[in-house]
């Protein structure tokens, strides 16, 4: 494996071993504290413009199997691992995550004392990183020179509506950027699921005289998205029952007069305890986010508080208080991660199902 | 035969559903009181209450109704138990939410009304059932359903809450 550098934008440089692509990548660092689904988590559409830092020491011991997809395109721009694991076992399928990375081009690292730097990551804002052949003075200039775009959402979301059939109930599907497992979880429940670009207005989704609407999750922050996607959900909630997470919380929150912030270090990671308020249970989810919807910015008029992180006491869930809508901030689909929280598709079908009485 | 139609999570996901459903339709839990039909609605009742309680940081009251002296099913003696285990409570001008574990043919709830009369004239009457079996002889509906069970008439439904039985599930079972 041949010698390449990670280097930070606040002008660290860690010495370690390529694998996967040779490609020069520049991103924001992110770190993922997940012990297991690295293939779920490369494969998120949320990892767009974001290099990821793997706490878990050893990565790519399970290879890449064709049921942990959670799109087709992997926007990831890189990897960095304490260890790369050649050897992998899964009863799955063959394919390596070095090979896999390579067909994607998507470079990665090895070697790395990512203990040590997630402890930077955490200390510092978010950064910005490269993985490059070479840690001269040039390689920084083009680092800090980067600009990454705030665009993720419409060039990751499908561009035309597509089907994923089903013989159950009716559903539009947003795609922010899309994630596999909201699909399986749909088709588990017998769904017919219509999934559409982001910018598809109530008009177009009400055409289709579906029985209820589900906002994916989605890489960026909820504020480069335009106005028409929070009229679009202000003038749909109050006609269907509406299940949003991720991004698509995050803008349900602000379609309904709250406030999102950006925090300070990114979370990913399955470990923190989350209380459900109306019933005092503890789960876990999967989480991934950047931003956390306000709690002072929350109308109590409008909108109940229905989950909370106890680590770091962001907002995790809200629903309105007038119609059958509600949003959660983790990934429900439990793609990796506890499946806790998978029930909440079948609630979201009983909306459904209480609405066509 | 038996069968499991609700286990404890769906129970759960049914009671929280209708909690914020009540929430919908009543505009928060103000001039809110809820009745519970003794013995099972009773703690279906306070387990909604209690969710309420936690998310809009209100108490909402909880009265046991007992039905005994309306029932038209069975003779009446002069100590027929009291309608309500809370004397003083006055349901003149208030919103009530009614609850029962099974909505069946609508007699429990039509001896239920005659009850409440006893209480007071509230302003409305909304009845949330955790069971909705079908088969009704009266001109009922429910406001708030758990669960659509279609059954047959020879059919029973049997539904435990932890509080009495020790594990919270509904079953049918085929005579």
């Amino acid at each position: 494996m041949a010698t390449r550098y990670l280097i930070l934008e606040d002008g660290t440089s860690y010495k370690g071993k390529a694998f996967g692509s040779q490609a020069t990548t520049t991103g924001e660092i992110v770190v993922n504290s997940n012990m297991l689904g690295y293939q779920e988590i490369i494969t998120n559409q949320i990892y767009h413009n974001q290099i990821i830092t793997f706490t878990q020491p050893s990565i790519g011991n399970t290879g890449i199997n064709h049921k942990s997809f959670e799109s087709i395109i992997t926007n990831a721009k890189g990897i960095i691992v304490r260890e790369y694991s050649n050897i992998s076992t899964n009863r799955l399928g063959n394919l390596t995550l070095d090979r896999f990375l390579k067909q994607h081009n998507i470079p990665g690292i090895a070697g790395i004392d990512t203990r040590e730097l997630t402890h930077r990551i955490r200390r510092n804002k978010s950064m910005k990183a490269s993985i490059v052949d070479v840690n001269d003075e040039h390689a920084f200039d083009q680092l800090n020179a980067a600009v990454l775009t705030n665009q993720q959402v419409k060039q990751v979301s499908t561009k035309a509506p597509f089907p994923n059939t089903g013989d159950g109930y009716n559903i539009i599907l947003i795609d922010f950027g899309l994630k596999y497992g909201i699909l399986r979880r749909l088709a588990e429940l017998d769904c017919n699921v219509i999934v559409m670009p982001w910018n598809t207005s109530s008009k177009e989704i009400m055409d289709l005289d579906p029985d209820g609407v589900i906002l994916s999750t989605g890489p960026g922050s909820p504020n480069d998205l335009p106005e028409s996607v929070l009229n679009m959900i202000r003038e749909t909630q109050e006609k269907l029952p509406m299940f949003a997470m991720g991004l698509g919380h995050e803008l349900f929150a602000l379609a309904n007069g709250a406030e999102t912030y950006k925090l300070k270090v990114e979370h990913h990671g399955s470990n923190h305890p989350i209380r459900q308020i109306i019933t005092n249970q503890i789960i876990y989810a999967s989480q991934s986010q950047g931003y956390a919807v306000d709690p002072k910015s929350i109308k109590h008029d409008q909108l109940l508080i229905t989950f909370i992180d106890l680590v770091n006491g962001t907002v995790q869930g809200i629903r309105h208080r007038d119609f059958p809508s509600f949003s959660v901030q983790f990934s429900p689909d439990g793609g990796p991660g506890p499946e806790d929280t998978v029930d909440l598709f079948e609630e979201f079908l009983e909306n459904v199902s209480s609405q066509r009485r | 035969m038996s069968k499991v139609v609700v286990d404890k999570m769906a129970m759960q996901r049914a009671l929280t559903r209708i909690t914020y459903e009540i929430i919908e339709k009543n505009k928060g839990v103000n001039n809110l009181v809820i009745l519970g039909i003794k013995t099972r609605g009773v703690y279906l009742a306070k387990r909604i209450a209690n969710r309420l309680q936690k998310l809009e940081n209100k108490e909402v009251p909880v009265v046991q109704l007992d039905i005994t002296k309306y029932r038209d099913d069975v003779k009446h003696t002069a100590d027929d138990p009291k309608v309500a285990d809370d004397d003083k409570i006055s349901l003149d001008n208030r919103n009530v939410i009614l609850v029962d574990d099974v909505l069946f043919t609508g007699r429990t709830i039509k001896s239920a009304f005659s009850a409440i009369s006893e209480l007071g004239r509230p302003d409305n009457i909304r009845l949330a059932v955790l069971i909705d079996r079908g088969h009704r002889e009266l001109p009922i509906r429910a406001d708030f359903v758990g669960k659509n069970i279609p059954t047959s008439r020879t059919e029973k439904i049997k539904v435990q809450v932890n509080e009495i039985d020790g594990k919270d599930s509904v079953e049918i079972i085929d005579k």
